[in-house]
């Protein structure tokens, strides 16, 4: 099989998902502190950072889950604070634990999100999903009835049923098998290919060097760096010019690698 | 093994207490913990204290009918124990937390002490429903201590019992006896003995009381008396009266006496579930995640997920993909409600309320009853205005658990308040309706001397049909609210608290909802009234006027709540911070 690869990025591709000095505060607790960046059509970004960085905290409010203490969030043009819906209607979010209804079936979900999202052709789009995550056999399984896999990709399903344009993954690896691993890859990078522009969440380091164009390194919940690979070896004098993400990881946020 | 595991033990108890008591720092837990309290207080303690005060907690029993509240309490025992050899279905599994089978069940631990070790861990709620029974259940002037001990004891010896049944049943089932033999065989020999104590009371007895057509109740105890004192039920029944004596025991000496063969009977069991070999890890380590899910499911609030469907079920209606978004939330709803809104359990409904219309038509024979009915079918519908919203839970207070996917739903707030409510909304109006045309059906012409005419029954039929599901909406949306403006006191999040506080904070919850639903009548009960009275007058005193006049005022002003509820509730949601309280 053919792996797709991300498109030549230009300029002139349009920004899909940009946040300006965001925060969100817990209480008195900064869970994220004045975040800045723009993922254009075609981009995929991995954000990375230790446990506790402000990486779900801040695809939660890019994905207008959870409302921001300050700053903004555009999806498509949209301001999530002013039109969330059309900002919605662009969007695509999913968890690292699948958020399915325990009492619709697989083509309940497909049906029931379809409505909501009104997506007329739902019926051939779903059935071309269904296909490719291979779980066109499960139509009329409830969840509970699904392995953890399955309704991973059942919740993939849902989110793309709408043809998002901005797409946010948290830890979308989590309970795959190899196969399903190895698909889920190619279809990040066949959305990004087609013009989405994608965030993905990830502590799996070697998956983001895969599949992002850049990266966004987040700690304590602040911005370390961000950008392409080739300009943060750049930023980094002396690091190899093929050290991986592992070892600029490692650099950027101080952190030891261990024995 | 065993001193780590009592360390375990306490050390989780105590953790837990001191956690519970640091909350107590919260003013919304404090509040609630002197609420729970103080209704713990007048209903438990504050009724025990006070019969104690008096020196008497029930009336004791006289000497003759002891031996027969003695020989019933044993009774009820015995069909307690012998419905756990023939509803159970599954293989021998002791109830351990997933923590506990992830530490011990691959640790060097030998099967009988992790056998202890359940048994130590369920004294603890042994320990505490005893006290609560205690309270509850005095039932002579004997001393709390022997109360308490004797409570213990049976609670003990029915734990023990369950215990010892499923690893007999394992047993079984290993051995090739199917659960359809074994409860075949429980059955028979319970309908033998059974026989055989009727055999013997018609051989040896005159006939009971009651089938010569006298009810004399004396008579009939006497009767009972003659079958519990002598004859294979005396046999029969012993040792569950040995169980049951000591709770019955008058002064220190006679309880001694009680509860000898009491700890016998329970040291019996003891022995019984240390020799029996039966291998339970497996099916334990399933009703582990079954219960984990099941306890997260209802921590979050979620008492649907808590009882998962085992398949799909027909979705309602047809949902196209073009259209208001709400209509999805509502499908979606109905489906999740579906055991109380199947086409054919309406159908049911409906057939029954024909049937029986059919019977109890007004001016017929039993037009009586249809009155009674009547009266009946009112009562419900007005206690469905209560209850139902209570009970039909299909809308936020279910939904919450996922609130992160609907927070990403292109939906406004008010559409997703909307779509929430309308499920329950629907079912109840839908059975409200039904009971309507119940009360209609069967209402006679005359009422107790005031006369009903049909037009009269149709417009008051007509009105509580318009003005109930107005109510029901603003009833629903009131938990709604709860859930969405104070989710820390509905029990959704995953860490629920439990405890007089949580009780408190329900209260309190239950009562402003009340209050709120009383204020919101208010207005409607005004319009409602100066719409009678104008009607009233305008049509020369016609009453179907004004019971028209009066139910559309009302609803009208009702629907407006409504509306402006959902508005609210709408901006609600849309602020509802999912995250409060979570850090990644």
């Amino acid at each position: 099989m053919e792996i797709p690869t991300t498109p030549a990025l230009t300029s002139a591709a349009p920004t899909l998902i940009e946040a300006t000095g965001l925060t969100k505060l817990y209480g008195e607790f900064p869970a994220v502190t004045d975040l800045s960046f723009s993922v254009r059509a075609g981009e995929v970004i991995g954000l990375v950072g230790p446990n506790g960085a402000g990486k779900t905290t801040t695809l939660r409010c890019l994905s207008g889950i959870i409302p921001p203490t300050r700053g903004a969030v555009r999806i498509c043009g949209h301001d999530m604070g002013q039109d969330p819906i059309e900002a919605k209607r662009n969007l695509a979010f999913f968890s690292d634990e699948p958020r399915l209804f325990d009492y619709l079936t697989v083509g309940q979900h497909l049906t029931f999100t379809a409505r909501i999202y009104n997506v007329t052709d739902y019926e051939e789009i779903g059935r071309g999903l269904l296909e490719e995550l291979e779980i066109a056999g499960q139509v009329d399984k409830l969840p509970g009835e699904l392995s953890r896999g399955m309704k991973q990709k059942l919740a993939i399903a849902c989110g793309f049923l709408h043809s998002p344009r901005a797409i946010f993954f948290d830890e979308p690896l989590t309970g795959l098998d190899p196969l399903g691993i190895r698909r889920m890859k190619d279809s990040i990078l066949k959305r990004a290919a087609a013009g989405a522009a994608i965030l993905i969440s990830s502590h799996l380091l070697h998956l983001l060097e895969e599949v992002c164009s850049h990266v966004l390194i987040l700690k304590g919940g602040r911005k370390i760096i961000d950008g392409s690979m080739e300009e943060i070896r750049g930023k980094f004098s002396e690091m190899p010019a093929g050290a991986n993400l592992e070892e600029i990881f490692f650099r950027a946020t101080g952190e030891t690698k261990g024995p | 093994m065993g001193r780590a595991l009592l360390y375990y033990e306490w050390h989780s108890r105590w953790n837990r207490l001191r956690a519970r008591l640091r909350r107590l720092r919260q003013p919304k837990y404090l509040l609630g913990a002197v609420v729970g309290g103080l209704y713990f207080y007048f209903y438990v303690f504050g009724g025990w204290i006070h019969r104690s005060g008096r020196g008497a907690a029930m009336p004791a029993l006289a000497p003759e009918h002891r031996y027969l509240v003695e020989s019933a309490a044993a009774l009820v025992l015995l069909v307690v124990l012998l419905l756990m050899w023939i509803i159970p279905h599954e293989r021998a599994a002791l109830m351990f937390s997933e923590a506990e089978v992830a530490f011990l069940f691959p640790a060097p631990v030998e099967r009988r002490t992790l056998i202890h070790f359940k048994l130590l861990k369920s004294q603890g709620a042994i320990l505490f429903s005893a006290l609560f029974m205690m309270l509850l259940g005095r039932w002579g002037r004997g001393n709390n201590l022997f109360h308490y001990i004797a409570w213990w004891g049976l609670l003990s010896l029915v734990n023990l019992h369950l215990v010892g049944s499923s690893f007999a049943r394992t047993m079984l089932l290993e051995r090739g006896i199917s659960n359809w033999r074994r409860r075949l065989m429980v059955l028979g020999g319970a309908g033998l003995a059974a026989a055989g104590v009727i055999l013997w009371a018609r051989q040896t007895l005159p006939p009971p009381p009651g089938l010569s057509g006298d009810w004399d109740s004396a008579a009939l105890a006497d009767y009972a008396r003659q079958i519990l004192q002598s004859g294979p039920l005396l046999w029969l029944l012993a040792p569950f009266r040995w169980a049951i004596t000591p709770l019955f025991a008058g002064d220190g000496r006679e309880f001694l006496i009680a509860l000898a063969p009491l700890l016998a009977i329970i040291g019996l069991h003891y022995w019984w579930i240390l020799r029996a070999d039966v291998a339970f890890e497996e099916a334990s380590v399933e009703l582990s995640r079954r219960a984990a899910e099941r306890i997260s499911a209802m921590r979050s609030g979620n008492w649907q997920a808590a009882h998962k469907p085992k398949k799909g079920r027909r979705p309602p209606f047809e949902l196209r993909p073009q259209g208001w978004p709400a209509i999805a939330i509502f499908w979606k709803n109905l489906i999740s409600a579906g055991h109380f809104f199947t086409g054919r359990a309406w159908f049911y409904l409906i057939w029954i309320v024909v049937v029986v219309g059919a019977i109890v038509r007004p001016g017929g024979r039993h037009a009586g009853e249809g009155a009674a009915l009547s009266i009946l079918a009112v009562s419900l519908a007005v206690m469905s205005l209560l209850y139902g919203p209570q009970i039909l839970r299909h809308d936020f207070r279910q939904d919450l658990r996922v609130a992160d996917v609907l927070k990403l739903y292109p939906m406004t707030g008010w559409q997703m308040v909307l779509g929430e409510i309308l499920a329950p909304a629907a079912i109840l109006a839908g059975a409200q309706w039904l009971l309507v045309l119940f009360a209609f059906l069967f209402c006679p012409a005359n009422f107790g001397g005031v006369p009903a005419p049909a037009a009269l029954r149709v417009t008051a039929a007509l009105a509580a049909a318009l003005v109930m599901p107005c109510v029901d909406f603003i009833a629903l949306l009131l938990p709604n609210a709860a859930a969405l403006i104070f989710p820390a006191w509905v029990q959704l999040g995953k860490d629920t608290p439990r405890g007089f506080e949580t009780m408190g904070q329900q209260l309190i919850l239950i009562f402003g909802q009340i209050i709120v639903l009383a204020l919101a009548m208010l207005p409607a009960g005004a319009a409602g009234a100066v719409a009678w009275f104008a009607a009233w007058w305008l049509s020369g005193r016609a009453p179907t006027v004004a019971l028209a006049s009066a139910a559309l005022a009302g609803a009208a002003v009702l629907a407006a709540e409504a509306a402006a509820g959902v508005h609210l509730l709408g901006k609600a949601f849309e602020h509802f911070d999912w995250s409060e309280g979570s850090l990644e």
